[in-house]
């Protein structure tokens, strides 16, 4: 690779990262697009964190290569600048207040915006002068929120942002992230256990469990990839007969069984049968995948994920 | 590498290594009571206690200002008082400059380099002002009070210029030991203190039994005798720049702990 791809912020090859003996990240392969937003989604102790700390360059990886705007982020001045990562953990120097956060960040973001900051410090009700130490949980998150949403960086990563919000900020949140994504298209990276929540946020998901990468799809098509099928029993049975089943549910006569990949022709042909169908939510869908694998993978979990790589090799 | 990003609205033009590494700087120095406000606090309130108690004994030994009365006075410690919180504030540049800096996107080199760059600035600021303040303490006779708090030590004694320098190379040990251990904290976590202090107490035992069993102290006290405040504080020079290199080679593949 001697020239920067124009449309791919990360690209990540056999990346494996431990600590000791223990695998946190375990020859994992992926890219990332520009100018989406994706959802790095995961159990805790999956794996996110330390992915965006190996991105960042704030770790270094045990094997595999790793490039961010075309080179490896470690120590690489030009990309770091165009990088922001607040993660929920973050320490602050002792002394700090919100206000000198916010001082300090235009020199180090160069597409600060001083303005969306102040109107974000009102949303979140930021006490600006107080202790950094005395802030709740709730408005220690609020600053990295707003650093992480005001410097505008062309490629922004929230861990786990929500952390201590209440509904109304986290809404705000979203709300201000989607506004400002609209007007100034960058690449977010966003980890989160709040899938449904910022289900209508991400335009892609990346899953992420016990340090492997368990799914790596476009939102749409993954919403669209199950349904549930309901009806009664016989005629569920029938219909789903052969088919890739995710999960089965029933109460005496009735069941409820979620598949995947249903054309519109079967679809039709399913309401033709008498049966209902209904959407799959985006965590429902993952929870159901991730908890299918925990144990020994199932042979169409094999599969599924060998689809999800297929679409995006 | 030009083409890079263009066409996209949230493009960032890249900031020049000078530019990068001052801005570490002013990271440190957002908040000024660390490295200024607190610091000439503690100077202010040692140089009242040390008023105080240079009155009281001067009321009960029933003279001050008499070359023996400014010759005791050279015993206290006050004005390296602000030291004991200075190496504290080396360490924290480090255990929490660190993380912030690089959650901020600054790359180890830029934020290592910034921060020697302040601990220069710093030093040499401090290094005038004490020196400033020791000749005014002489012209002064102790403030109009006969009390002497800068003429301490070994500060007063052998002209500015010396007093400039010796400050100026204490003042950078004090910070770059500070950071330093932190830096092997950071890199090496607890494992690493436990290596660090067992192989400096090793060292300091080592050394002072070399000394013991060849019978060299006579030597050793001739040597330093022999050094003069400028020539020792210059030795001093070493440790300062071992720890400064040290850290950086600690720092370059430290993460922030978590």
């Amino acid at each position: 690779m001697t020239r920067t791809d124009p449309d791919t912020a990360v690209r990540v090859a056999g990346l494996t990262k431990r600590f000791g003996t223990f695998t946190a990240i375990d020859d994992v392969s992926f890219t990332v697009e520009r100018n989406k937003i994706y959802g790095l989604l995961g159990r805790n102790g999956a794996g996110k964190t330390t992915l965006m700390q190996l991105l960042t360059g704030q770790q270094f990886a045990t094997s595999g290569t790793l490039e961010v705007f075309g080179a490896s982020p470690v120590e690489n001045a030009r990309v770091l600048q165009s990088l922001c990562f607040i993660k929920e953990s973050q320490k602050y120097p002792d002394s700090f207040r919100p206000e000198h956060v916010l001082a300090s960040a235009p020199w180090f973001f160069a597409n600060w915006d001083a303005a969306f900051a102040a109107r974000l410090v009102d949303d979140f009700r930021l006490p600006l002068n107080r202790p950094i130490k005395k802030l709740s949980r709730g408005q220690l998150s609020a600053v990295g929120v707003i650093v992480g949403l005001a410097s505008r960086a062309p490629l922004t990563f929230f861990d786990e942002p929500y952390l201590g919000l209440d509904a109304v900020a986290r809404q705000i949140f979203y709300d201000r992230l989607l506004e400002d994504y609209a007007e100034h298209p960058r690449t977010v990276i966003l980890s989160t256990h709040l899938i449904d929540e910022v289900s209508n946020l991400l335009e892609h998901v990346l899953v992420i469990d016990e340090g492997r990468i368990l799914m790596d799809q476009d939102a749409e098509q993954l919403r669209g990839s199950a349904s549930t099928v309901v009806g009664k029993k016989t005629d569920v049975d029938a219909f789903v007969a052969g088919r890739d089943i995710i999960s089965r549910d029933g109460i005496g006569g009735l069941a409820s069984v979620t598949v995947s990949g249903l054309s519109e022709a079967e679809r039709t042909a399913a309401r033709a049968a008498g049966l209902e169908l209904s959407p799959v939510s985006l965590q429902q869908l993952i929870v159901q995948r991730t908890t299918s694998t925990t144990g020994s993978p199932t042979t169409h979990d094999a599969v599924t994920a060998t689809d999800a790589w297929s679409t995006h090799s | 590498m030009t083409d890079l990003m263009t066409g996209t609205a949230a493009s960032v033009h890249p900031r020049s290594a000078p530019t990068r590494i001052w801005n570490v700087v002013r990271l440190h120095l957002v908040d000024r009571r660390t490295y200024i406000g607190i610091p000439w606090l503690i100077v202010g309130i040692a140089f009242v206690i040390t008023v105080f108690i240079a009155q009281i004994i001067g009321f009960t030994t029933g003279g001050l200002g008499t070359p023996d009365a400014i010759e005791g006075q050279r015993y206290s410690w006050a004005v390296l008082s602000p030291q004991w919180y200075l190496v504290v504030v080396g360490v924290q540049a480090i255990s929490f400059g660190f993380p912030l800096a690089l959650g901020f996107g600054v790359t180890r080199r830029d934020f290592y380099l910034g921060t020697a760059l302040l601990f220069v600035l710093i030093s040499a600021g401090n290094a005038l002002a004490f020196a400033v303040l020791t000749q005014l303490e002489q012209l002064t006779h102790g403030w109009w009070l006969n009390s002497y708090m800068f003429n301490a030590l070994w500060l007063g004694l052998d002209g500015f210029w010396v007093d400039v320098f010796s400050f100026f190379v204490m003042q950078l040990l004090v910070f770059f030991v500070g950071a330093s251990i932190a830096t092997i904290y950071m890199r090496w976590r607890m494992p690493g203190m436990l290596v660090f202090w067992s192989a400096l107490a090793l060292a300091i035992v080592g050394t002072i039994m070399l000394i013991t069993f060849t019978s060299s102290w006579p030597t050793v006290a001739i040597w330093f005798v022999a050094q003069g405040i400028a020539g020792i504080f210059a030795w001093l020079l070493v440790p300062a720049a071992l720890a400064a290199l040290g850290g950086y080679l600690a720092l370059r593949k430290a993460t922030p702990k978590n």
